[in-house]
């Protein structure tokens, strides 16, 4: 049960006389130790802008110590607009960085507590995102009774 | 104006149907997307031998509130060690504001920045070295003064 994740930048004009070829790539494992990751969410979702979103689970909604919990997050803007349309993504409610059309990130989450939460703020318009978490240990909300 | 193009391709066989996920984005400037970056820091690396946390990004190197790339690698070889990755002044720890996440030995990120707090780093060992590479794509750099 392995999920790989590979990554490529090239550049052959960004330093001339130096082409720019990086590539790497990682397996997805449990905090510290090299089992797999066995759990995802992921989906596609249409996000109207001047709201804040939050994108996953709090750390709350995780089980063990939220600390060793390794997760990643791939987000891809698949909006085809001008500059305008952009996601702010960050933590909490600071910004770090933004997601113009056709970006996509991939980061490690460290869901520390509920205060570090991933969070999206489209702008411009309607912003539509594909993304996809991949974790260990998310718990389910209880059912009414 | 440069080109540059990033691709990422991520499977997964962790549902009974296999995943494959692949993301391809060529870089460009806030301002207009038909214009690609055309600046860089360059490609670095860092060795680390004691857990005190270090500033790899320096925002006011780089133009605020723009469409930067910051990629980084561990290059170590270790599951069991990690870099904290934050979104801060000085510090990267568990729970300091805002620390993104831990990036294990051969793990990679790729995050938009925005340029406007630095990006901050700290191993979580003192006994075992740990290489951290790391680069910024940067929509626009401001030029050191004398």
């Amino acid at each position: 049960m392995a999920t790989t994740a590979q990554i490529s930048i090239t550049s052959a004009d960004l330093m001339p006389g130096s082409a720019l070829n990086i590539t790497a790539s990682t397996t997805l494992t449990k905090a510290g130790v090299t089992a797999d990751l066995d759990q995802k969410e992921s989906g596609v979702i249409k996000l109207v802008s001047g709201t804040e979103y939050r994108l996953g689970p709090l750390a709350t909604e995780m089980a063990g110590d939220a600390h060793d919990i390794a997760s990643y997050l791939y987000v891809h803007n698949k909006t085809t607009e001008d500059a305008t349309y952009y996601v702010d993504w960050g933590i909490h409610e600071t910004m770090i960085g933004r997601l113009y059309a056709g970006d996509w990130m991939f980061i490690p989450w460290n869901a520390s507590d509920d205060g570090a939460e991933i969070e999206i703020e489209p702008q411009g318009g309607t912003n539509i995102i594909e993304y996809c978490l991949f974790n260990s240990d998310v718990i389910l909300p209880s059912a009414a009774a | 104006m440069a080109t540059i193009n990033a691709n990422a391709t991520i499977s997964s066989d962790i549902a009974s149907y296999p995943v494959t996920i692949s993301g391809e984005m060529t870089m460009t400037k806030s301002a207009n997307p038909s214009v690609g970056l055309e600046e860089t820091t360059g490609l670095r690396t860092k060795k680390f031998t004691t857990t005190t946390a270090a500033v790899i990004v320096e925002h006011d190197e780089l133009t605020d509130d723009k469409a930067h790339k910051v990629y980084i690698r561990n290059a170590s070889g270790s599951r069991a060690n990690f870099f904290y990755v934050a979104y801060n002044a000085s510090a990267a720890a568990a729970a300091e504001a805002e620390t993104i996440g831990k990036l294990y030995g051969g793990d990679w990120m790729l995050m938009p920045y925005n340029g406007n707090v630095n990006i901050t780093v700290a191993s979580s060992t003192a006994t075992e070295t740990q290489y951290l590479e790391y680069m910024v794509f940067a929509d626009g750099i401001e030029a050191a003064k004398g």
